[in-house]
């Protein structure tokens, strides 16, 4: 099948790559790209855990082409942190144990980030409406409303906190 | 009660009064990699020159394959293998099976001579990419002759129903009525007997990570290396390697971190052998990765699916005496842990009640459905709520109040041997329901409820108590039978500890023991409680099977009092070995020795002292400062069988202990039922749960969390659907209804801790809590807002069809 | 579940698209908008086109603009863009709110107010929001542009007036003036996901009668249903609670919605009632609201 040479701005850095239109962005980023951060749960739009960030905008990459994707801004979980120091959503995420097995949670964050960004002052209620489009099934959601909330906290500036290293000697909470 | 003559129970531990780590909900040390998209699940994997299977599956219930044609799929672009049911029975033997009767109950890796549920595999493709693959799939012609499906199980216990397997001669795979204590007498004894039929549906654990095994046949040496996100029971491992047609000693089989489990990864080989047998067929390593629909419609691990007939036995006190259950449990095609879900529920048949007899009749019906496999609570959750069903309908019937009637029957006095043999470790019923009364606003909710019936509103509250076993034994497999082929007795766990020159220490656990829970959080904190070191300077690695140390992995929440006890014993001989070197270096008596805040010294002596890193060293290092016998290096292991596991009797009225560890909660939920919609939503939800000694009491309510959300979808929305014709009608997200966030409440918990009197540090296991209990608190819940209209539903799941269907039922002829 | 191969073009203009339709009609072209329905029916093998015509470029598709009385939306606007559009929210606030309840915003981002309208999902919201209204689909083909009433646009389960080598290129809605309330309510099962049934319902109050009634119903047949005989029998009154009633039975009684796993017929009847109540009485208090 003919491919067509398309470009996708991830995490600031342009990638030009030969793709058949058939193929996802979900399996390009992966693949193609080597991020393999952004996660396959259903390969029909349903459960949103290979949610990115398209143009600041979250999408289904398991429902998008690629091709569909050409010239656009992608953000993954691989862009969030910086070196080091982990994104406040991450290091929220980590703190409150929002997580648990991790699968969902690439895609969490990033819808996560969607949700302060439209919104930097979410209410528990309208994070938990926000992240209902991202199915987990280990969490019971509890502890990610309570992350994102404290993650949208920090990022008002509301609170002084130290970026949490990850290296584990340095990180003696 | 016939008395038994049991053996003596373990010497009840003495537990560290002060500790440093355990208890303290530190950060989980797993977490950072999955933050950063850097997880490693074995989808993530690529080797070099990889191939990607994809799998043909039927779209019959029940039909023979007469024909296979598969010369166009293999001139297809990318297609370097195509292999056939037929073809796959050459190269494979049958898949390692724990049923009654697996030479009559055969289950392969692809159907051979007939399908037996939609969605069975028949062939599969390898190819250059999934793409490619699933390209060359729709050139495979297959000639079915379609055969009259079975699914409705008791239909498939009659006679004449079409067979499933027809060397089986039935569809009963197993059946056996076990008598407990005096049945008969404590029922002619009873005041008033209470019976119901209720009606439990499959669900399953639907983790979104699917399973995937990515094997590497290497004809040089003759190794098959296989990376999957199953790894568990390794000691029969030997069988995954039978099944492949190799030498046990030449399978690897490394884990990967899995994207949830629930129990739907444990022991899953069927991906492992279809990838590995692919991999020697095309001379390439190939990826096999279950999509979803694969996942759904062939996973092997559908949950329980009962019918029940109960009758419970009490005083007009309402005191428990008997109860008498008789269930049948349609396990789909084939039935690869036999009825080991019933063992389940005979661990903590009675719940914490002191009934003292059981009768439970278990009938294994074979349809053409998946099978079943292994669902959080592994059929024990099914018991709490047929169990707490039965009791809420005794209160009302006898007109006592629900928490007096459980207050009445409660379990006092510990350790607790039930009717089936299995022992209740410790446990603080009342304590733990105290408690959750508090949490729940009882009180408050009871009132309102009044008030809201008023208005014309339904409000309900679901309180009940119910045990949540944990770490099961071996003998679970096989005291089903009076002369079983193999009564195997090993179930350990295993740790290797290792200090190095510097001191660090690195942890190896040999099973895939990460599902989600936190065993490198665990194995941390326990290595810190033991040797004064920061949790987060532990190095945990995970080792294949090869050169691995027996190991079971996680399920029936067992991974962290195993690891526990693996940690310590290992811990022990490292201690041991370092208060040799310390005694030698120190030219002390080993006997004057104490370990104290990492490292040995003398007692009364404090400035004699070696840390843990001096020890280390000098053993890595300098070996001539030691004496002959002492090897270099500071590195030890354990194999931690499970440390209280007693026979079955010979006439199996006694089946011995095999789960020990009882772990109890009580959930309230509080419900409102739209009547004219059928929806159910939550106004308050609260949970306490007592698994003994916590190691992270985060940790472990973030399980107690997810385990309600998911015990929510068994409630009221998750089901695995089949019609009349066996065709799936739940085969993607779209039908199979998964609860979002906005169905999930939030969850006011709190933790009681009983210590075990047997585990390191009195740890119960509890990640299958929160499971166990919730379909049993929103049926009760459901029917008390429903009583005043004459409603019960005895269903799951309490779908808007069932409880509208009901309401009109009840509507149309009032009782 | 990978998509089958196709053949794949992205142009800039209606011409272009409707040219590559025709040149490729023996392949079973398609056009591809938001890709939130087609794209999983492509992964399930359902759909299996030989020629997408993505319409992504085609910036005369993404008109949303007022012209006069009508509420122009082009059929590439996107459904977050038309939620939170300041216009669609003043002209037709009825399909703001309907909005709201289309799947998830990350669905929304991606899939268009004309994409769902072409899809004509039997449980969509848009196709009952577009009854509703009474709007006009404009639809661009080989015979030239025509307008079809929303009425005449949906005929069956994802089946409308469409003709092979035709495309939607924008929905024109008309604005209630005066005092009118709307309301848009569905059941889903859960949060999300595809409803039972849904109720669009617009109200407008002259005092305090009735003098228009238009109400939809979504999820109960193959087609989005105007509730014909509940309007007529609020239409002049005062709307009180025996009216009401009478109007929720009125429509009912016309019901028969198919049962499948997720609901018996007697389930969505039951449901359409108790929607369709609650939809009428929003709208109605709403448009209490306006006077």
């Amino acid at each position: 099948m003919d491919k067509r040479d398309i470009t996708l701005i991830v995490n600031g850095s342009p990638s030009m790559v030969s793709v058949e239109p058939r193929k996802l962005l979900v399996d390009v980023l992966r693949e193609d790209l080597g991020l393999t951060g952004t996660h396959i749960g259903c390969e029909h739009g349903v459960c949103g855990t290979c949610t990115v960030l398209l143009n600041d905008r979250s999408v289904r990459s398991c429902i998008t082409f690629a091709v569909q994707a050409d010239g656009a801004r992608i953000r993954t979980v691989e862009g969030l942190a910086n070196g080091a120091d982990l994104h406040p959503l991450q290091d929220e995420f980590w703190d409150k144990q929002g997580l648990q097995c991790g699968y969902c949670t690439p895609g969490m964050l990033m819808r996560a980030c969607e949700i302060i960004e439209q919104n930097p002052d979410p209410s528990p209620e309208q994070v938990r409406e926000g992240i209902a489009s991202n199915l987990c099934r280990c969490t019971g959601y509890q502890f990610i409303v309570e992350a994102v909330c404290a993650a949208a906290s920090r990022m008002r500036g509301d609170e002084q906190r130290p970026h949490q290293a990850t290296t584990p000697t340095e990180a003696k909470a | 009660m016939t008395t038994v003559s049991r053996p003596e129970p373990p010497p009840a531990r003495t537990h560290k009064e002060v500790r440093k780590w355990i208890g303290k909900s530190i950060r989980r040390v797993e977490d950072p990699k999955f933050l950063r998209g850097r997880g490693g699940y074995i989808g993530d994997m690529t080797l070099p020159g990889m191939l990607h299977a994809a799998m043909l599956s039927s779209p019959y219930a029940h039909a023979r394959i007469t024909g296979i044609d598969t010369a166009e799929a293999l001139a297809a672009p990318g297609v370097h293998a195509v292999i056939t049911g037929a073809q796959a029975a050459e190269l494979t033997g049958p898949l390692p099976d724990f049923g009654p009767n697996p030479a009559a109950h055969t289950w392969r890796c692809l159907a051979v001579e007939k399908v037996r549920y939609v969605g069975e595999g028949v062939a599969v493709v390898v190819a250059d990419s999934r793409y490619l693959a699933e390209d060359a799939l729709a050139l495979i012609n297959v000639d079915y002759e379609p055969l009259p499906p079975v699914t409705d199980m008791e239909r498939a216990l009659e006679e004449g129903a079409p067979l499933v397997h027809e060397d089986l001669g039935s569809n009963c795979a197993y059946e056996r009525t076990f008598q407990f204590g005096e049945v008969e007498r404590d029922f002619a004894d009873a005041d008033v007997v209470i019976s119901d039929r209720l009606r439990w549906r499959r669900s399953g654990g639907q983790p979104l990570e699917t399973v995937g095994a990515l094997a590497d046949f290497d004809l040089a040496t003759g190794q098959l290396t296989v990376h999957t996100n199953s790894l568990s029971f390794t000691s029969y491992l030997f069988m995954v390697a039978g099944t492949l047609k190799i030498p046990a000693n030449k399978l690897d089989i490394r884990p990967m971190p899995a994207g949830g489990s629930f129990g739907s990864k444990l022991f899953a080989t069927k991906p492992a052998v279809i990838a590995g047998m692919c991999s020697r067929a095309a001379g390439r390593p190939v990826m096999y990765l279950e999509d979803r629909v694969d996942n759904i419609s062939n996973c092997d691990h559908h949950g329980s699916d009962r019918v029940y007939d109960v009758q419970l036995a009490l005083m007009r006190d309402g005191t428990m005496r008997g109860i008498k259950i008789d269930t049948v449990d349609d396990y789909g095609a084939y039935i690869q842990f036999g009825v080991g879900h019933h063992g389940n529920a005979l661990a903590q048949v009675v719940g914490p009640y002191r009934i003292a007899s059981v009768e439970y009749r278990v009938r294994a019906a074979l349809t053409n459905k998946n099978q079943q496999g292994a669902y959080r609570g592994f059929g024990s959750e099914v018991n709490n709520w047929m169990l707490e069903q039965m009791v809420d309908k005794a209160a009302r019937q006898l007109g006592i109040d629900p928490v007096e009637i459980r207050r009445r029957n409660f379990i006092r006095e510990f350790p607790y041997f039930i009717p089936t043999g299995n022992v209740y470790d410790s446990g603080d019923y009342d304590g733990v329901l105290d408690k959750a009364l508090k949490l729940a606003d009882y009180d408050y909710w009871r009132a309102e409820q009044a008030r809201a019936r008023e208005e014309g509103r339904y409000i309900g509250i679901g309180l009940i108590t119910a045990q949540e076993r944990s770490v099961f034994s071996a003998t679970e497999f096989w005291f089903w039978f009076d002369k079983p082929g193999a009564p195997v007795t090993s179930m350990p766990e295993s740790v290797t500890l290792k200090v190095d020159a510097t001191g660090g220490i690195t942890a190896t656990l040999y099973s895939c023991a990460f599902w989600g829970n936190s065993p490198e959080t665990m194995v941390a904190q326990l290595v810190a409680e033991e040797f004064d070191c920061d949790p987060r300077d532990v190095s945990i690695v995970y080792q294949g099977s090869k050169n691995g140390l027996p190991a079971t992995g996680p399920g029936g929440s067992r991974t962290t009092v195993m690891l526990a006890g693996a940690v310590e014993g290992a811990s022990a001989k490292i201690k041991a070995k370092a208060r040799r070197a310390t005694a030698h270096l120190l030219e002390a008596s080993p006997d004057d020795l104490e370990w104290v805040d990492g490292g040995y010294q003398v007692k009364g002596s404090p400035e004699a002292r070696k840390t843990l890193a001096e020890i280390a060293v000098m053993l890595h290092l300098f070996k001539h400062s030691f004496p002959e016998d002492m090897e270099s290096g500071l590195e030890d292991s354990k194999v931690f069988d499970h440390p209280y596991t007693t026979m079955p009797s010979a006439d199996r009225k006694d089946l011995g202990v095999f789960y020990p560890f009882m772990g109890h909660a009580c959930h309230v939920p509080v419900i409102e039922v739209d009547i004219e919609t059928g929806r159910v939503s939550f106004l308050s939800y609260a949970a306490v749960h007592d698994c003994g000694t916590l190691v992270n009491p985060r940790s472990l309510a973030g399980h107690i969390v997810g385990g309600t959300a998911q015990g929510i979808g068994t409630a009221l929305y998750e089901e695995y659907v089949y019609d009349e014709g066996g065709q799936l009608l739940t085969s993607s997200y779209l039908d199979y209804l998964i609860p979002t966030a906005m169905e999930v409440p939030e969850l006011k918990f709190a933790h009681h801790e009983t210590p075990s009197p047997w585990t390191p540090h009195g740890i119960k296991g509890g990640g299958e809590g929160g499971r166990m209990m919730a379909p049993a608190a929103i049926n009760v819940a459901v029917n008390d807002a429903l009583a005043p209209l004459g409603v019960r539903l005895t269903e799951l799941p309490l779908t808007p069809d069932r409880i509208l269907a009901a309401i009109r039922a009840a509507r149309e002829s009032p009782r | 579940m990978k998509p089958p191969p196709f053949r794949y073009a992205a142009p800039t203009s209606v011409e272009e698209v409707l040219g590559l339709l025709a040149a490729n009609a023996d392949d079973d072209p398609r056009v591809l908008a938001g890709g939130q329905s087609l794209v999983p029916l492509m992964n399930f093998r359902l759909a299996q086109p030989g020629f997408l015509v993505d319409l992504r470029l085609v910036e005369a598709l993404t008109t949303l603009r007022a012209d006069g009385d009508v509420l122009v939306i082009g059929a590439m606007v996107r459904q977050s863009a038309a939620e939170r559009s300041p216009e669609v929210a003043l002209a037709a606030p009825l399909l703001a709110e309907a909005l709201g309840y289309v799947a998830h915003p990350p669905i929304r981002n991606s899939g268009t107010v004309g994409g769902s309208l072409a899809h004509a999902d039997p449980s969509a919201e848009l196709p009952a929001v577009a009854l509703a209204l009474d709007a006009q689909l404009v639809a661009a083909g080989p015979g030239g542009t025509r307008a079809i009433p929303a009425a005449e646009f949906f005929r069956g389960p994802f089946t409308t007036a469409l003709e092979p080598g035709e495309i939607l290129t924008e929905v024109r809605v008309p604005r209630w003036e005066g005092a009118g309330g709307h309301a848009f309510v569905e059941f889903a099962r859960t949060h999300g996901n595809f409803a039972l049934v849904g109720v669009a319902a617009m109200i407008e109050l002259d005092e305090d009668i009735v003098t228009r009634a238009s109400i939809a119903l979504s999820g109960v047949a193959s087609t989005p249903v105007r509730a014909v005989a509940a309007e007529r029998t609020l239409a002049g009154t005062s709307a009180d609670a025996a009216t009401i009633e009478a109007a929720v039975n009125a429509a009912a009684d016309e019901l028969s919605p198919a049962g499948d796993l997720h609901g018996s017929t007697e389930t969505r009847t039951d449901i359409a009632r108790s929607y369709l109540r609650r939809g009428i009485k929003l709208a109605l208090s709403r448009a209490q609201d306006r006077r």
